[in-house]
């Protein structure tokens, strides 16, 4: 099985601290990782592999640093990666990336399957793995959690997804994309030896707009539909904000006192 | 100042500097906001009858109207969720039929909403952010070349060109990100479940249904081969009462199971932070906040939980927000009616002990 595999390389917001003065997340010196969702797929296309076979290619739209999440995912056991990286590809919406990223499978060629995780950490969308169908033409499931069964010949493959009340089995005609439901899986670890070897072996490739020869009309700012305009501060909302500090014991009298009050005890 | 409906003439896009993948279109070709009605089991979605609010708020401001836009293959049901799109505010709804979109497929379903889109040129397209609408709307948007923001917690309109401003918080902030897409049409935005209200439900509006019975539908390519129910043992956490919420203070099976004691004593369902879903703590659908769920509670209890914006932004609907936080400097406490500076650890048994004195 052909899979491509779609990692992006995000600010870790696990170490992002909240700066309670200027109400902003304190981001300087906040290393970045791979989106941890998209470790969850990462396993379940190496789990695929492990039973299939075939070969497992990492792509990311990203600035050259993102090299080390690639490098990441291949010391898990991804076979090779691509980054697609270029100055023109700055400043893309969702649209001009799954571009950009649809262009890149399609140049890779012959990919039976498109992986991608839920969503990211640092943005939470979840549109490339719709997007990136939708360029290509290809269905698509997303939340998928766990493989039913794969017919080989008829190039068809089942999923079981997750909704928040049900359960549902998807069988999809290959070449499709999927996204992995987050939390579904447990991420192995990196290897040392795997981690060397992609460092010997140079298996990640640059693509530039050199590479790629795409239109410039469609790709970064000028490709995205979206513009932020303007920004603006959350309203707060209208709170007592009464605070009780000292001994614990009458801080909970205290507050079952209020609770009362307010008529909130449930009984 | 109102907004002029001649504007949308003014607006001219040269098609020259437009990616060829998209197609040229005139913003002024386009009109009226369409509200995509997600029908599960038969039923429409409360999530996509929340959107009409928006809607509502923008067709006033646009001076245009609400389109309810259904798709499926079981007329009776169609029908019925028609009538329910109308009665909670939309001006008139389009049933896009086949007997063989009887099931939800999201390539499908997005391929043909999109052509149907194509044809009539809505200059808006709200879809509710459920796990179906975030599965097939960016598709729809790709298809269209349209630009669309994910989760806004609100929306609004340029008077001057008529552009509406998908609003949501960005990346790490309380700020607001204000989205437009000037060149594009439609425009797209979603939001979560239970940011907006359902409008109010009026028997007596009526609105003109147009039926589309489409003659053939592209391919069907995903198969829905099995569903299975998963009986719910609690109430889901946006329809609770009563919320005691965790976050990373309370992140160790010690505290954790303080704070599950103190919810059973109180008949109250446990939620959290993105923290405790992320350390495993709660499945995602019980996390509150911007990527999770906006709640209403009577009484939301917040324990160890910092108040991030992410987070307070889910609980701006409820009651009586109590926290409880051993730093004095944390948000939460500017976000919380009645607040706490303690070690969870020595507060929860003291509390759980003088809710069972109440009982
Ligand atoms: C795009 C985006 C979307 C997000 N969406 C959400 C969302 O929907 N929901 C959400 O919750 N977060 C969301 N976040 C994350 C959010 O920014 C915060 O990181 C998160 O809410 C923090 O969780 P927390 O309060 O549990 O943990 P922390 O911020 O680590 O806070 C832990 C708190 O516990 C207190 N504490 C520690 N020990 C104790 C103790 N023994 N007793 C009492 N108090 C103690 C500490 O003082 C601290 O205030 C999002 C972030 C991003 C970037
Ligand atoms: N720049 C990118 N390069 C490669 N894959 C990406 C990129 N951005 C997002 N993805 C993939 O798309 C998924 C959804 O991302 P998002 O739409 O940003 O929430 C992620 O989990 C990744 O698998």
């Amino acid at each position: 099985m052909k899979i491509v595999l779609g990692i992006k390389w995000v600010p870790n917001t696990q170490a992002v601290r909240f700066d309670p003065k200027t109400g902003t997340l304190i981001r300087e010196g906040v290393p970045s990782i791979v989106n941890p969702h998209d470790l969850d797929a990462t396993e379940f296309a190496l789990q695929l592999k492990d039973k299939f076979g075939g070969r497992i290619t990492a792509v990311s739209m990203a600035p050259p640093a993102a090299i080390m999440g690639l490098q990441h995912v291949i010391g898990m056991g991804v076979d090779d990666g691509i980054l697609a990286s270029d100055r023109a590809f700055a400043g893309a919406d969702t649209l001009a990336t799954s571009y950009v990223l649809a262009k890149v499978i399609e140049k890779i060629g012959g990919v039976d399957l498109v992986v991608f995780g839920q969503e990211t950490i640092d943005s939470s969308t979840a549109h490339i793995g719709a997007q990136v169908a939708s360029w290509l033409k290809l269905p698509y499931v997303y939340y998928v959690e766990k493989l039913v069964n794969y017919d080989e010949k008829k190039k068809e493959i089942a999923f079981l997804r997750k909704l928040e009340d049900r359960e549902e089995v998807y069988r999809i005609k290959l070449p499709a994309v999927i996204s992995v439901a987050m939390h579904s899986q447990k991420p192995r670890p990196v290897r040392m030896s795997y981690k060397i070897m992609a460092k010997l072996e140079n298996p990640i490739q640059i693509w530039t707009n050199k590479e790629m020869g795409l239109d410039p009309r469609c790709i970064g700012l000028k490709g995205s539909p979206t513009i932020v305009g303007g920004i603006t501060w959350t309203p707060e909302v209208p709170r007592k904000k009464e605070v009780f500090q000292g001994d614990p014991k009458e801080a909970v009298k205290w507050l079952i006192d209020k609770l009362k009050e307010e008529g909130v005890i449930p009984f | 100042m109102s907004f002029d409906p001649s504007a949308r003439k003014k607006k001219k896009v040269d098609c020259g500097k437009l990616c060829p993948e998209w197609e040229c279109r005139q913003p002024g070709e386009f009109e009226g906001i369409w509200v995509i009605g997600e029908i599960e089991d038969g039923q429409i979605h409360e999530a996509s009858l929340q959107m009409l609010t928006p809607a509502r708020n923008i067709a006033e401001k646009l001076q245009t109207w609400i389109e309810g836009v259904l798709i499926g293959g079981d007329k009776e049901a169609l029908e019925k969720a028609a009538k329910e799109v109308i009665y909670h505010g939309a001006d008139k709804v389009r049933i896009i039929y086949h007997p063989d979109l009887k099931v939800y497929s999201a390539d499908q379903y997005a391929l043909v909403l999109s052509e149907e889109a194509k044809r009539v040129k809505p200059e808006v397209i709200f879809v509710a952010a459920t796990l179906r609408g975030r599965e097939f709307g960016p598709y729809i948007a790709n298809t269209l070349r349209a630009g669309i923001t994910a989760d806004c917690t609100n929306f609004d309109v340029d008077m001057k060109t008529g552009d509406v401003v998908m609003i949501r918080p960005p990346f790490g902030a309380i700020m607001l990100a204000h989205i437009k897409t000037p060149t594009r049409r439609p425009q797209m935005g979603t939001a979560r479940p239970n940011v907006f209200p359902i409008p109010e439900r009026d028997e007596s509006r009526t609105g003109e249904i147009t039926w589309i019975e489409l003659e053939s539908i592209p391919q069907r390519r995903a198969f829905l081969e099995e569903v299975t129910i998963i009986p719910q043992t609690e109430l889901p956490i946006e329809k609770a009462d009563y919320l005691v919420s965790g976050g990373r203070g309370v992140a160790t099976k010690e505290l954790w199971s303080l704070l599950e004691e103190l919810a059973k004593e109180m008949g109250a369902v446990v939620a959290g932070s993105r923290k405790a879903v992320d350390m495993g703590f709660i499945p995602h659908e019980k996390q509150v906040g911007q990527t999770g769920k906006t709640v209403k509670p009577k009484l939301y209890i917040a324990v160890g939980i910092s108040g991030a914006a992410q987070h307070t932004f889910g609980i701006r609907e409820a009651g009586i927000v109590v926290a409880i936080n051993k730093d004095p400097e944390a948000p939460i406490f500017k976000a919380s009616d009645y607040g706490i500076v303690g070690d969870a650890k020595e507060v929860l048994p003291l509390l759980i002990e003088e809710i069972k004195k109440l009982k």
